[in-house]
């Protein structure tokens, strides 16, 4: 019991962190917030829909839906954000927030309000024995992307000469164009990054729900902020470690609570994370720039 | 080398510089000199591109640069030390240097460009693997010179490279900076500190007010009146 809960929390948190870090990544260069990252998840549901209703096989539909929010992340920055270049914090926000409801009405209006089923293969659902343990099959799989994407995120920001420079401007963004580097290069990359990773998120809420609607990005992108905060605004690590830290809160609670106070999970959760604010303001591993401040 | 005629910057409806003249000549040390507030970091925010000039041009190596984004001011050669050193703390010394040098060479040159500036910063060979941030002020300022400098750059922009620093530090940066000039450098040196800026300088720009109130070779700056009373302490 003890080892299923574990791996559900780590499953869980798997998927804040993928979609904390997206929202990190953005944050980290540009100072935006983006509430349009849930969009990005739908876009992916909803690809991955068509492809396989059109018997695309499933490994090329999830190929397909984690390319189209990297796409549609792209545009996202090229239509919405980038004329809106050195702009206020307010109105980034706002811009966010356009576009969120923009492609929410569209969703709604163009596919279907209601949730669309979506069949997973049957591999994805079911739970199998590991020592007389019973663990899901979602959660394991949720795990093993989380731990893949988070390293291969590693190793781009660390490896490559525009990982660094993305590292590079998340602390200070004017002086690594005053070294030739192109902003425009780099913020795009953060928006495909950011994208590829709501794809991967979507895509193991989508395994767990088996259905898509038009607010399906809500709930999981507001716990993301959540993470992002409490891991510290702007820092990659801790949106990773706000992340796990929310989705094992969460499965905690779950399994705790008696069923009389499960209504009260989430503003349990709140209420933690406003005590570990209290104690750390700029969050578990503050960004450098919050540091210095 | 680089020309700056009638320059002008508003922060809103403030003008914080007005009609700057100023030029540089090819391997010239150039100081553009006033007090806290003078207008000199913005003149040079203006000249690299972080800032939009309200009017005026800025001529860099023949080609007119005035509205130019900064990424496209640096890949003409122009390089910034800024002001505070501005390192990336959390990245190696190592990683610093490349990106100072990634966009204007390739592999194998960046690798020599790197060797080089190893062996003019010793230091900096002995904490290569160290984040930027645990290293001393002076040992950062070196790095964001070094950093400066792995472009290969015609003209490099020092933004108060005296600032905070211990006095011994300051006399080896100042006589870095007069070196890397014997060498061929071009340099546009922004300082508070009047006396230290005038001894490694060819000529001078002083700067009061947001306007330029003096300019002319280094010893006839050091010379007057205006100088000596305002600035020197005389």
């Amino acid at each position: 019991m003890i080892v299923q809960q574990i791996v559900n929390a780590i499953g869980l948190g798997g998927i804040y962190a993928l979609l904390a870090l997206g929202l990190a990544i953005v944050f980290s260069i540009i100072g935006l917030i983006n509430f349009a990252h849930g969009e990005l998840m739908t876009v992916t549901g909803y690809v991955l829909l068509a492809s396989l209703l059109f018997g695309v096989p499933f490994p090329v539909a999830v190929v397909v839906a984690v390319g189209a929010a990297a796409l549609a992340a792209l545009v996202m920055e090229r239509v919405a954000f980038r004329p809106m270049r050195g702009a206020s914090v307010t109105s980034l926000l706002l811009t966010s927030f356009a576009v969120s409801s923009l492609l929410k009405v569209l969703f709604q209006n163009g596919v279907s309000a209601r949730p669309q089923p979506i069949s997973m293969p049957s591999w994805m659902v079911g739970a199998f024995d590991v020592g007389g343990v019973s663990i899901g099959v979602g959660p394991a799989i949720s795990i093993a992307v989380s731990v893949v994407a988070l390293a291969g995120l590693e190793v781009f920001l660390r490896r490559t000469v525009t990982g660094k420079a993305m590292r590079a401007a998340a602390e200070d963004f004017d002086v690594v164009r005053l070294m030739g580097m192109s902003a425009g290069r780099i913020v795009a990359t953060a928006f495909v990054l950011s994208g590829i990773f709501a794809g991967l998120a979507a895509l193991l809420w989508v395994a767990q729900r088996a259905s898509v609607d038009p607010l399906m990005g809500f709930t999981p992108v507001l716990k993301a902020f959540i993470a992002t905060v409490v891991g510290g605004l702007g820092s990659l690590p801790g949106a990773v470690v706000g992340g796990f830290l929310l989705g094992a809160t969460e499965v905690l609670l779950q399994a705790t609570l008696p069923p009389e106070l499960a209504p009260y999970r989430d503003a349990i959760v709140l209420s933690a994370v406003i005590l570990v604010l209290l104690v750390r303001p700029s969050g578990v591993i503050p960004a450098v720039g919050a540091q210095r401040s | 080398m680089l020309s700056v005629e009638g320059l002008a910057v508003r922060y809103g409806e403030v003008e914080a510089v007005r009609r700057v003249d100023l030029a540089v000549g090819a391997g010239e040390i150039v100081a553009l000199v006033g007090a806290n507030g003078a207008g000199k970091s913005t003149t040079l925010g203006a000249v690299c591109g972080l800032l939009p000039a309200a009017a005026g041009r800025v001529v860099f190596d023949g080609a007119p640069v005035t509205g130019l984004a900064p990424e496209l001011i640096a890949r003409r050669g122009m390089a910034l030390v800024p002001e505070g050193r501005r390192i990336f703390a959390s990245l190696s010394v190592a990683d610093n240097l490349e990106l100072g040098g990634a966009v204007h060479l390739d592999r194998a040159a960046l690798e020599a460009r790197r060797d080089e500036m190893l062996a003019l910063f010793p230091v900096l060979g002995r904490y290569y693997r160290h984040k930027g941030g645990n290293l001393s002020g002076g040992e950062q300022q070196m790095l964001a010179i070094a950093r400066a400098l792995m472009s290969k750059p015609k003209l490099v922009l020092f933004d108060e490279p005296s600032l905070g620093l211990a006095p011994q530090v300051i006399d080896v940066v100042f006589d870095l900076i007069a070196r890397l000039r014997r060498d061929g450098l071009t340099v546009l040196l922004v300082e508070q500190n009047v006396a230290l800026a005038l001894e490694i300088a060819d000529s001078a720009v002083v700067i009061a007010n947001g306007e330029v109130v003096l300019s002319g070779t280094a010893g006839e700056l050091a010379a007057s009146d205006l100088v000596r009373q305002a600035y020197l302490g005389d």
